[in-house]
């Protein structure tokens, strides 16, 4: 199944062509920059720097993100297919995918929790709850997790 | 050029730099932890400063700057070890050639910020939109950054002109 894949008109076109994958590769490290740059500084923010920064302020960022999140997504998508059956055997590529799956899922719960209660923390001036911040903790892991495995992935 | 390589080659950090296979790798992971860091500090400050995402106060952004030093200082470091790591590559490509002077001009503008808009931002309304001179600034700062990171990303694949 990888195989076919590897050999797919789309594959040859990422892994072969002059210009295919360099350009994956450059919207890759821009959607980079925008989703963990976005929601690492939303992470610092819910651990309690940058006060004066509203969290409501904050949450308005994440489409943002979530746009940076889809431009690799589909960046990466492509990526995959031009060494599909390399990428699905290495252990950092598959550690990988399941910390950004895993960020992903932080990210759902953070927003979901901040749509209800981020106008309460900077009202009241306490700032996050900790099972929030537990959450925000384990996210900027992640990510920086993900960053530390995707550049592995050259390597071993 | 020729004299920069011989100056860097055999010195005690290029020896470094070439003599564990790990350190080139970590270095990569901490040049991108950097650049999270760099490029999503200044995306808020700037976009803000842009006039767009009002909702952030704009004063307090100020308080992300530091993070932009952070991530800067991360990558100054592990970017001047890679050079010193593989000086002939280096000065021989154009797309790391571009990607200093963008670097540079980055630098100007940043104290363009400093002088112009820094001193009067305090004053400002936190929710309003931004002057013009304000929003020259974080657009060329975006684009600049934006800029260095494809350059950087694309050294490999961009030969030496």
């Amino acid at each position: 199944m990888f195989e076919s894949l590897e050999n797919s008109a789309v594959a040859l076109w990422v892994g072969e062509s002059l210009y295919g994958y360099p350009f994956m590769l450059s919207l890759h490290a821009v959607g980079l920059a925008i989703v963990v740059g976005i929601f690492v500084m939303r992470d610092l923010r819910l651990l309690g720097l940058f006060a004066g920064i509203s969290y409501e302020s904050i949450d308005s960022l994440k489409k943002l993100a979530w746009i940076g999140f889809s431009i690799n997504a589909i960046s990466g998508c492509f990526l995959f297919t031009s060494q599909a059956t390399t990428f699905i055997q290495s252990t950092p590529f598959l550690l990988k995918i399941s910390m950004i799956f895993l960020a992903a899922i932080c990210a759902a719960i953070i927003q979901n929790r901040m749509r209800d209660d981020a106008a309460a923390w900077d009202s009241s001036g306490t700032g996050a709850v900790g099972s929030v911040k537990a959450v925000a903790a384990v996210s900027l892991a992640l990510w920086v997790g993900a960053i530390i495995s995707g550049r592995l992935v050259a390597y071993l | 050029m020729e004299g920069f390589v011989t100056a860097i080659e055999g010195t005690a950090i290029n020896e470094w730099v070439l003599g564990s296979a790990w350190v080139w790798p970590i270095m990569e992971i901490l040049h991108f932890i950097g650049l999270s860091l760099l490029l999503g500090s200044l995306l808020i400050i700037d976009l803000r400063m842009a006039g767009l995402f009002r909702r952030i106060n704009i004063v307090a952004t100020h308080k992300l700057l530091p993070w932009v030093f952070v991530g800067f200082g991360i990558n100054l470091v592990t970017g001047t070890l890679f050079v010193f790591g593989d000086p002939a590559r280096y000065s021989a490509n154009i797309g790391f050639r571009w990607k200093m002077v963008l670097v540079l001009i980055a630098g100007l503008n940043a104290l363009w910020f400093w002088w112009k808009i820094n001193p009067v931002m305090k004053s400002w309304e936190p929710h309003a939109d931004t002057p013009a001179l304000a929003k020259t600034i974080a657009w060329i700062s975006l684009g600049t950054w934006f800029s260095v990171l494809l350059l950087g990303r694309l050294i490999p694949y961009i030969g030496t002109g």
